[in-house]
């Protein structure tokens, strides 16, 4: 089945972040002046205000900073109502926000913060791959 | 003293490429490059910025640049609204609110018709990054992001969603004395009249951990509020309520930069607004508190330092901010059973106009019972996801 959900559309900036998610790859911009790694991509370094900003390979390791399930939602997602929406703390630094797989959205009260998390990538067009975050080990409670 | 000559442009700069430039930019881009070039030429780091004012993406770069200003001037009334920023931007200065205004343009308009999409934006800051990389997620309004944080102050500081809903019980209290109000009781609406914390908990769940009595109401409204110099206020009719402090900040746009989601910037607006009065939150007498959500309450009364950090719910569950209590709060009912129509600050001043002059009793529409006999009152209102926040301190004449 075509994906039926929003996808976005890049802009020069992010195109690098895209072209590394086809190859299933989790390119992350960083700072080439202070080294710290940021998540969105930026113009300008938010840490140190340097406009020199590289891409590198990011593990695809995080873990679980807060999550919630969505009950309402619209569009294709309506479909998959219940489903979990996370925030991914990178190994890296900085954060993600995804739609968290491997969790059951109707016992939230199972779904531990600060389980560890992978990411994975669906094919949503020809140009677009899209990360979600998978837990692979939970936290203990 | 007057305003003439209280401020200076001290620098200007622009985007590396503009006219047609080669590779389509994006009005976001053309923000940042202008921004990084400027401070280049006055020396001035951005981190020294503290009030940020552009045609309608103030909060945008501000969240892009991490800075967190005092001052957040987003006016868009077309191609004179420049003029307009510094302008407002002297006042603030002049005012003693801010020392460094960055008034910033980025339009990209040969551009964002190369682009398919992705980075156009004709007034702002167009290319959201942010935005692109959330919106895959399924996330749907409001609700569905403020549920993050009350899992996250969950977690942090061991409360519990039925621990919230004591805010949305209370809050229904206060609306019961308020004829005005949608949740007044049986005949203004079916599921008026007083609530349970079993009522909340079993209400249909939108985004959990937030059922719909966790969320505030969708209303109309109107509203209007005139400020005016001392000298003409003593010559009105009407009682005047003094404006004793007041502040703003932001910590983000986007949720995704929030950092800490049991904390905003009502800590930093607060504490300017007190600092200006010089008052602090055990002079308070009300406190009419943002509510768009049970957690939206709890949080913003732990940062407005009206009670120690994860503790902010107990105002409600232990009666000091219900009808009768030490430290009344939303007195009106609140956005979650009074009135909200989408943006609800004007509720609050409207209500902090009402209970500081004498008037909530006998307001439009004979209400009954809510008048309290508060002196002072804190204001605070939140936009966005837990994003922007503006704290009034008012005291009565």
């Amino acid at each position: 089945m075509a994906y039926n959900k929003p996808i976005p559309t890049p802009s020069p900036l992010t195109q690098p972040f895209w072209d590394g998610a086809k190859q299933g790859k989790l390119m992350l911009p960083r700072c080439t002046n202070c080294n710290r790694v940021h998540w969105y991509p930026r113009h300008i370094c938010p840490f140190c205000y340097s406009n020199k900003i590289d891409w590198i390979e990011g593990s695809g390791e995080g873990t679980l900073y807060t999550f919630a399930v969505q009950h309402r939602a619209f569009g294709g997602w309506a479909e998959e109502a219940p489903f979990v929406t996370a925030y991914i703390d990178l190994k890296e630094g900085d954060r993600m926000l995804t739609v968290l797989r491997g969790v059951d959205p109707n016992a939230p009260g199972s779904i531990k913060i600060g389980s560890k998390c992978k990411v994975e990538f669906e094919e949503a067009s020809d140009e677009i791959s899209i990360p979600f975050w998978r837990v692979v080990e939970e936290a203990s409670a | 003293m007057s305003l003439s000559r209280s401020a200076a442009i001290v620098g200007a700069a622009e985007a590396v490429e503009i006219g047609y430039p080669e590779e389509p930019r994006t009005g976001l881009q053309l923000h940042m490059e202008a921004i990084h070039a400027v401070s280049e030429q006055t020396g001035i780091p951005l981190s020294e910025i503290d009030g940020i004012f552009s045609a309608g993406a103030s909060s945008e770069i501000a969240e892009h640049l991490d800075l967190h200003p005092k001052y957040i001037d987003t006016t868009s009334v077309g191609g004179c609204s420049f003029e307009m920023h510094v302008h407002h931007a002297m006042a603030a200065i002049y005012a003693g609110i801010i020392d460094i205004a960055l008034v910033t343009h980025g339009q990209n308009g040969w551009s964002q018709r190369r682009l398919r999409g992705g980075g156009g934006g004709y007034r702002g800051g167009g290319g959201s990054p942010g935005q692109e990389m959330t919106m895959a997620y399924g996330l749907s309004g409001a609700p569905s992001n403020y549920s993050h944080a009350m899992t996250a102050h969950n977690h942090k500081y061991g409360t519990t969603p039925e621990d919230f809903a004591h805010i949305a019980v209370v809050t229904r209290q206060w609306a019961t004395l308020n004829p005005r109000a949608v949740m007044f009781s049986k005949e203004t609406h079916e599921a008026g009249g007083p609530i349970t914390v079993e009522d909340v908990q079993n209400a249909r769940m939108i985004s959990w951990p937030l059922t719909l009595l966790h969320c505030c109401l969708v209303t109309d409204h109107g509203g209007a509020v005139i400020v005016a110099r001392p000298e003409v206020a003593r010559s009105l009719k009407t009682t005047p309520v003094w404006i004793a402090g007041a502040g703003e900040s932001m910590s983000h746009q986007n949720m995704l930069e929030m950092g800490d989601f049991t904390a905003t910037s009502a800590h930093r607006s607060s504490q300017i607004a007190y600092e200006m009065a010089g008052m602090g939150p055990e002079d308070m007498e009300l406190a009419l508190i943002y509510d768009s959500f049970t957690v939206t309450a709890g949080v913003t009364a732990e940062m407005l330092g009206l009670a120690p950090r994860g503790e902010g719910y107990k105002l409600w569950k232990d009666g000091t901010a219900a009808p009768g209590g030490k430290l009344p709060i939303n007195t009106n009912g609140g956005g979650l059973s009074f009135n909200h129509s989408g943006m609800y600050g004007m509720q609050l001043l409207i209500e902090g106009y009402r209970q500081l002059s004498g008037t909530a009793e006998d307001g439009v529409n004979g209400i009954k019972g809510k008048q309290t006999n508060a002196r002072t009152a804190i204001v605070n209102g939140t936009g966005g996801s837990l994003s922007t926040t503006g704290t009034l301190i008012l005291e009565a004449d």
